[in-house]
C-alpha cells in the first residue's frame, strides 16, 4: 500500500559510526586509558603462569629440589592477575555504560522532538525498533560481547608476544594456523551477518503474528478463523525455526574448519619444541610452555572469532540510532503571532502528505480569542489535518498559519506507563499533588483515581493497571488542564467510548476548553450545535461556515448532515 | 512436560547426547597427547602420534558438528511444537486460555517460555558431555596416579561450587538490574508510542527529562553489578591460578620421586585445566533446567488452563430458524432477563448499563455461561452446543474486534458487494489506493478508527450467519455514514435475525423494535419513536 511512500529514517555511514563513537568517549578517555592499560597488564601478568610452569618442568627434569620459587610466583600471578582482572573489567564496564547511557540519552532526546512527519513518513515501527531492538543490542555488545571480544584479542596478541619470547621459531610455527583463521571468520562473517538479520526478521514476524492471533483470540473464534491462524503461526514459526537451524548448520561448520587451524598450529608448536630441544635450542620446559600457550590460544580464539557477528550486527544497530541523532534540528518554526484580536489564523493553507494528493486546498479561517468553533464533516474532509496544522504537529506544504499557544488532544489516546500522577506531569512537570487533583476533579476523574490501589501512585498503562477508553480521555483532558494552552485543540475526543459513555466526556470537554479559544473536531453533532460557530469542511476545503441556526436555514451541507442526525432521534 | 517434550524428539536427543559425550571425550584427549608428544624423543613415533592426534581431531570436529546440530534441532523442534499447542489452547472454541493473562504475557509464553521448555532437549544432550568429559579426564588422572587424581578430582568440583557460591547473589542480583535495565528500554519505547501525545501538550522536554531520570536510575544499577560480576571473574581467576599452582606442586614432587614422568605431569597440569570446561557445562545445565522447569511450569498452566464454558454434544439446530429466547438469564449486569427475538427480526438492545450489556453478548457468543437461566436458540439450550457449531450459527461482531494482518479483502473472507455497500465499507475500498487489495497493517493500523469499524463490519455481514449480533457498530464513523448503514442494515441481512445492541438512535430507529435493558431486566419494549417519547431513561441513554 503505502509502501512506496515509506522513507525510512537515516543510517549513519561506518566512518560516521566510529567518529560518533570517538566523541562519546572522548569526554572519559582517561577513565578509557586507565581501564583498558589495566587489562592490558592484568593480561600480560596472567600470560607468565605457562613459562612458570615450564620453570617447573625444567627443574623436575634437572632433578633440582628447589621448586619454591616458581611456585610462590605462581601464587602471586594467580592472586596479581585476578585482581588486576577484577578492578580492569570494572573500569571498561563504566566506561561501556556511562557511554551508553549517554548514547541512549542523546538518542530518546532527539527521538522525541522529530518532527512527526518525518517519524510518520518512515512509519512509527521503524523510531520504536530502533529505541528498542537497537538499543538493546548495542546494550548487549557493550556489555558481553565487546569486553569478551577485547579480552580475547588481547590474549591472542599477549599470548602470540609470549610464545616469540620464548622462542621466535614458536611463534612462526604457530602462525600456520592464522591463514585459516582469517579465512574462516571472513566466511562466516559474509554469511552469518545476513542470515542473523534474516533470524530476527522471522523472529518479529512470529512476535507480531502471535501478538496479533493471541490478542485476537476472541475474534479468530468468533469468525471460527481458527485454522487459519494456527496455519499462520505454524508458518511464521517454521520459517524462524529453519533459519535458526540454517545458523546453527553455519556456526557448527565454523567451528569445524577452526578444528583445522587447531590442528595444524598445534603439530607445528610440537613439531617445532620437538626440533628444538632435540638440537639442544630450548628446554623441555620451554617446549611445554610453548605447547600450553597454543592451547590456551583455543578459547580466545573461537570466542573472538564467534563474536564477530555480535559486533558486527551491533555496528549496525549503532549506525541505526548515530543516523538519528544526527538528525538536524529543525529550524524552530519562526513563531508568527496571529494579527489583531485573532487566536488562531489560517491563510491560503493547503497541505499534501504525500507529494500529488493534497488533502486541504486553500483553506482561510480565523478564531477569535475566546471563541469556540467546531469543524464538521464525513471522514476524511480534512478536519484532522486542518486541527494538526493549527496544533503544529504538522508543518503546511503551502500557506501560512499562526497561533498563539496551543496544546491539542488527539485522536490517539496514550497512557503513559508508570505512576498516574507522572503521566499528569508530563504535561505539567512542576505541579503539586492539589493541582493534578485540581485537574481530575474538573475532568470528573477524580472519584476513579482516588479509587485505584495505590491512588494517583498508581501505575497505570502498559504493564500496569488498565484504564477504560473514556477514563483515557479523561485523563488526555486533565493533561490538557495542566499543560494549559490558550488554545485548545480537540479532536474526536469522545469518539471511540461509544455513546454510553459520551456525556459524561462532552462535560469534562466543556470543562477542560473553559476560557480557551477552542477548537473541536466533532463527530457528534450537538457538539458543534453548540459551538459559537461552525466551519464545514468538504473534500479539503471550507464549504460553509456560521452559526447552527444560520447554516439550517441556510440549507447546504451541514442542514443535510444534521437532518441525517435528527432524523435517527425524533 | 519436560518429559513430553523431550518424548517427541528421544532419537534426536539420545543420538545429540552420544556425539556430543564423544567429543568431550576427544577434547579431554588433547591435553593427554600433549603431554605423551612432549616427552617423546622419537621423531618417528612422535609423527605417528601427530597422526593419532590427527584421528582425534576428526573425531572431535564430526561429533560437535553433527552433534550439536541435532541436539539443537530436536530443542528447536520441540519449541515448535509446544508454540503451535499453546496457540491451539487458547483458539479453542471454549475459550479461557486468556482469563488473568494479557496477550503480552501470552506471546512471552509462547516464544520465550517454550524456547526454555524445549531447550531442555539440549540441556540432556550437554548433561551427557560434560559428564563423559569429566569421566574420561578422571579415568586418565587416576591411572596416571592416584593422589593426583583424587585431588584434581576432589579439587575442581571445589572450586566449581566456590565459583558457583560466589556466582549465586550475583545471580539475584543481576535480574532485579536486567528488570531496571528493560524498564530503562520500555519507558523509550513507551514515549515514542505516545509521541502524538506528547507533541499535542508540547511536553517533549518533560519526557526528556523524565527519560533521563530513568536513564540514570538505570545505570547505577547496572555500574553496581558490573562492579560485582567484575568481582566475581577475579576471584575465579584467581582461585583457578592457584589451583594450577597447586596441581603443577604436587605434581612436580610425584615427579621428582619419580612416581610420574614429565610427560604425565604435563598432562596433569593441562587436565586440570581442561576439568574446568565440563564442570561449567554442568553448572550451565543446572540453572538451564531450573529455568525449564519454570517455564515448562508456565506453559503448562496455560495448556490445562480450564475452559471458560463448557463444551457441549448437542447438535446446533439445522436448518436455523433464528429466534432466540433468554428466560430469567443471571450474569453480571443482567439479573432475570427475559427476553424473545422472532425469526427475522432486526431488534434493538439498549442497556446504559456496560455490564449487561457486555453480558448478553457473552451468552449469545458463548463466551461465558449464564449463572442462571437459559439462553435458547430455535428451542435449543445453548450450554449444550458444542460453542464452535453454535458460532456457525450465531456471530457475535464485538465492538472492538480486531483486524488481521492482510489485505481488505482477506480480512473480510468473503467478497460480498451487498455486505460492503450496507457497511459503507465500499467508500473506503475506494479511498485505498490499491481497493480491496489494500493491506491493512498490523492489527489494521494503517486504517483509521472509522475505517476500520467500517471494515469489521463488513466482515460480520459477510459472514452471513443466521443470526448476527453487532456491539455499537458505528461509534467512529460520520453522522451521514451511519445513517447510510442504518438504512441498508434490514437490506443486507433478509430474513435474517439481527440484534444491535447499541445506543445510536441512527440505528435504533431502523429496528424493528427495541427493548431497553435496565436493572438487569427489560423495563421497556416498543419502537425507537414511542421509547423516546414515553421513557425518560431512554431518552437519557439514546439522545445525549
Amino acid at each position: 500500500m503505502s509502501a512506496p511512500e515509506r522513507h525510512l529514517l537515516p543510517v549513519a555511514t561506518p566512518a560516521r559510526t566510529r567518529s560518533a563513537v570517538r566523541e562519546l568517549v572522548r569526554p572519559h578517555r582517561r577513565l578509557a586509558v586507565y581501564g583498558f592499560g589495566v587489562m592490558v597488564v592484568a593480561t600480560a601478568t596472567g600470560l607468565a603462569t605457562q613459562p612458570l610452569l615450564g620453570w617447573v618442568i625444567d627443574l623436575v627434569a634437572a632433578g633440582e629440589g628447589a621448586l619454591l620459587p616458581p611456585i610462590a610466583l605462581l601464587v602471586v600471578v594467580a592472586l596479581a592477575a585476578g585482581a588486576l582482572t577484577a578492578l580492569g573489567l570494572a573500569k571498561v564496564a563504566q566506561l561501556g555504560e556511562t557511554v551508553l547511557a549517554e548514547l541512549r540519552e542523546h538518542f530518546v532526546a532527539r527521538a522525541l522532538t522529530l518532527p512527526l512527519e518525518q517519524v510518520e513518513r518512515a512509519g512509527s515501527g521503524d523510531l520504536t525498533a530502533r529505541v528498542t531492538a537497537d538499543v538493546s543490542r548495542v546494550a548487549d555488545a557493550v556489555r558481553s560481547a565487546l569486553p569478551e571480544l577485547a579480552r580475547s584479542a588481547l590474549t591472542i596478541v599477549l599470548t602470540l608476544g609470549a610464545l616469540a619470547l620464548v622462542d621466535w621459531r614458536f611463534f612462526v610455527a604457530a602462525l600456520i594456523a592464522v591463514p585459516v583463521q582469517v579465512l574462516t571468520a571472513r566466511w562466516y562473517v559474509r554469511h552469518a551477518v545476513p542470515l542473523y538479520a534474516a533470524q530476527r526478521t522471522a523472529a518479529g514476524a512470529q512476535q507480531q503474528q502471535l501478538l496479533e492471533t493471541i490478542g485476537g483470540a476472541p475474534t479468530v473464534r468468533a469468525f471460527l478463523r481458527h485454522d487459519e491462524h494456527l496455519g499462520r503461526v505454524e508458518n511464521r514459526s517454521l520459517a524462524a525455526v529453519e533459519l535458526t537451524m540454517r545458523g546453527l548448520r553455519l556456526a557448527m561448520g565454523f567451528y569445524s574448519r577452526l578444528h583445522i587451524a587447531e590442528y595444524a598450529g598445534l603439530a607445528a608448536v610440537l613439531i617445532t619444541g620437538f626440533l628444538l630441544v632435540r638440537n639442544g635450542q630450548a628446554s623441555i620446559g620451554e617446549a611445554t610452555a610453548a605447547a600450553l600457550y597454543f592451547h590456551s590460544l583455543f578459547g580466545p580464539v573461537n570466542t573472538a572469532l564467534a563474536l564477530l557477528d555480535d559486533a558486527q550486527s551491533a555496528t549496525a544497530a549503532l549506525a541505526r540510532l548515530v543516523g538519528v541523532t544526527d538528525l538536524p534540528l529543525p529550524a524552530p518554526a519562526a513563531h508568527v503571532e496571529p494579527s489583531g484580536e485573532a487566536a488562531v489564523e489560517v491563510r491560503g493553507l493547503g497541505h499534501a502528505y504525500v507529494t500529488g494528493r493534497p488533502v486541504l486546498h486553500d483553506v482561510d479561517l480565523v478564531v477569535a480569542g475566546g471563541e469556540r468553533v467546531a469543524l464538521v464533516g464525513a471522514s476524511g474532509a480534512g478536519k484532522t489535518t486542518l486541527a494538526k496544522l493549527i496544533a503544529g504537529l504538522h508543518t503546511p506544504t503551502g500557506g501560512k498559519v499562526a497561533a498563539r499557544g496551543v496544546g491539542m488532544v488527539t485522536q490517539e489516546v496514550h497512557v503513559f506507563a508508570g505512576p498516574l500522577a507522572e503521566d499528569l506531569r508530563l504535561a505539567g512537570p512542576d505541579a503539586t499533588d492539589d493541582e493534578l487533583r485540581r485537574a481530575l476533579s474538573l475532568v470528573g476523574a477524580l472519584d476513579w483515581a482516588q479509587a485505584l490501589p495505590d491512588g494517583l501512585a498508581t501505575v497505570v498503562g502498559e504493564g500496569g493497571h488498565r484504564l477504560t477508553p473514556a477514563q483515557r480521555q479523561q485523563l488526555a483532558l486533565a493533561r490538557l488542564i495542566l499543560a494549559d494552552p490558550e488554545v485548545a485543540v480537540l479532536d474526536e475526543a469522545t469518539a471511540e467510548a461509544g455513546s454510553a459513555g459520551a456525556r459524561v466526556l462532552e462535560r469534562a470537554i466543556d470543562r477542560a476548553s473553559d476560557g480557551r479559544t477552542t477548537l473541536v473536531v466533532a463527530h457528534r453533532l450537538t457538539q458543534a450545535a453548540s459551538a459559537d460557530r461552525i466551519v464545514v469542511m468538504d473534500g479539503g476545503r471550507v464549504v460553509e461556515t456560521g452559526t447552527h441556526a444560520e447554516l439550517l436555514t441556510a440549507g447546504g451541507r451541514y442542514a443535510a448532515l444534521w437532518r441525517a442526525w435528527s432524523d435517527g432521534r425524533s | 512436560m519436560l518429559r513430553q517434550a523431550i518424548g517427541g524428539q528421544r532419537g534426536a536427543v539420545i543420538l545429540g547426547a552420544f556425539l556430543l559425550a564423544l567429543h568431550q571425550a576427544t577434547e579431554a584427549l588433547i591435553p593427554v597427547l600433549i603431554g605423551v608428544m612432549i616427552d617423546e624423543t622419537e621423531l618417528s613415533s612422535l609423527l605417528s602420534w601427530l597422526g593419532v592426534l590427527a584421528g582425534v581431531y576428526v573425531v572431535l570436529s564430526f561429533s560437535y558438528r553433527f552433534g550439536g546440530r541435532i541436539a539443537e534441532g530436536s530443542a528447536e523442534r520441540a519449541a515448535h511444537d509446544l508454540r503451535l499447542r499453546v496457540v491451539r489452547r487458547v483458539l479453542h472454541a471454549g475459550g479461557g486460555a486468556e482469563d488473568g493473562r494479557l496477550p503480552g504475557a501470552l506471546t512471552t509464553i509462547a516464544t520465550e517460555d517454550v524456547r526454555r521448555a524445549g531447550a531442555v532437549n539440549l540441556v540432556v544432550a550437554v548433561a551427557a558431555a560434560g559428564l563423559s568429559g569429566l569421566a574420561v579426564g578422571t579415568v586418565v588422572l587416576l591411572n596416571t596416579s592416584l593422589p593426583l587424581g583424587l585431588l584434581v578430582l576432589l579439587g575442581t568440583p571445589a572450586l566449581a561450587w566456590l565459583g558457583h557460591l560466589l556466582a549465586k547473589p550475583l545471580e539475584r542480583r543481576s535480574s532485579t538490574e536486567q528488570e531496571r535495565a528493560a524498564h530503562a528500554s520500555g519507558v523509550a519505547a513507551d514515549l515514542v508510542a505516545g509521541l502524538r501525545v506528547l507533541k499535542g501538550i508540547g511536553a517533549e522536554q518533560a519526557a526528556v527529562e523524565r527519560y533521563r531520570r530513568t536513564s540514570r536510575d538505570s545505570l547505577a544499577a547496572t555500574m553496581r553489578a558490573a562492579r560485582a560480576q567484575a568481582l566475581q571473574n577475579g576471584l575465579v581467576l584467581a582461585l583457578t591460578g592457584l589451583f594450577v599452582a597447586l596441581v603443577a606442586y604436587i605434581g612436580a614432587r610425584l615427579a621428582q620421586e619419580g612416581t610420574i614422568s614429565l610427560g604425565q605431569l604435563v598432562s596433569s597440569v593441562g587436565l586440570a585445566l581442561f576439568l574446568m570446561g565440563p564442570l561449567h557445562l554442568l553448572a550451565w545445565v543446572n540453572s538451564e533446567l531450573a529455568q525449564a522447569r519454570a517455564s515448562a511450569a508456565r506453559v503448562a498452566e496455560v495448556l490445562a488452563a480450564p475452559p471458560a464454558v463448557a463444551p457441549g454434544s448437542t447438535p446446533a439446530p439445522s436448518p436455523v430458524q433464528g429466534s432466540v429466547r433468554l428466560r430469567g438469564v443471571r450474569l453480571g449486569g443482567l439479573d432475570g432477563l427475559d427476553l424473545e427475538v422472532r425469526p427475522g427480526e432486526l431488534l434493538g438492545v439498549v442497556a446504559p448499563d456496560p455490564a449487561a450489556a457486555s453480558a448478553l453478548l457473552h451468552c449469545l457468543g458463548r463466551s461465558a455461561d449464564p449463572l442462571g437461566g437459559v439462553v435458547e436458540l430455535d428451542g435449543v439450550d445453548l450450554t449444550g452446543v458444542d460453542p464452535a457449531a453454535l458460532r456457525e450459527a450465531i456471530l457475535v461482531a464485538a465492538h472492538d474486534a480486531d483486524l488481521f494482518e492482510g489485505t481488505v479483502l482477506e480480512n473480510l473472507g468473503a467478497h460480498t458487494p451487498a455486505a460492503l455497500a450496507a457497511s459503507g465499507a465500499d467508500e473506503v475500498i475506494d479511498s485505498l489506493p490499491e481497493g480491496g487489495q489494500s493491506l491493512v497493517g498490523e492489527r489494521g493500523n494503517s486504517l483509521s478508527g472509522g475505517q476500520r469499524q467500517r471494515v469489521a463490519l463488513a466482515r460480520a455481514l459477510a459472514a452471513d450467519r443466521p443470526v448476527l449480533v453487532l456491539h455499537e457498530p458505528t461509534t467512529a464513523v460520520d453522522a451521514v455514514t451511519e445513517a447510510r448503514i442504518a438504512a441498508g442494515l434490514r437490506e443486507a441481512r433478509p430474513g435474517r435475525t439481527t440484534i444491535l445492541v447499541t445506543t445510536s438512535p441512527a440505528l435504533l430507529a431502523a429496528a424493528d423494535r427495541v427493548v431497553l435493558v435496565d436493572g438487569g431486566r427489560v423495563a421497556a419494549d416498543a419502537t425507537h419513536a414511542e421509547l423516546v417519547h414515553e421513557s425518560d431513561t431512554y431518552r437519557t441513554a439514546v439522545l445525549a
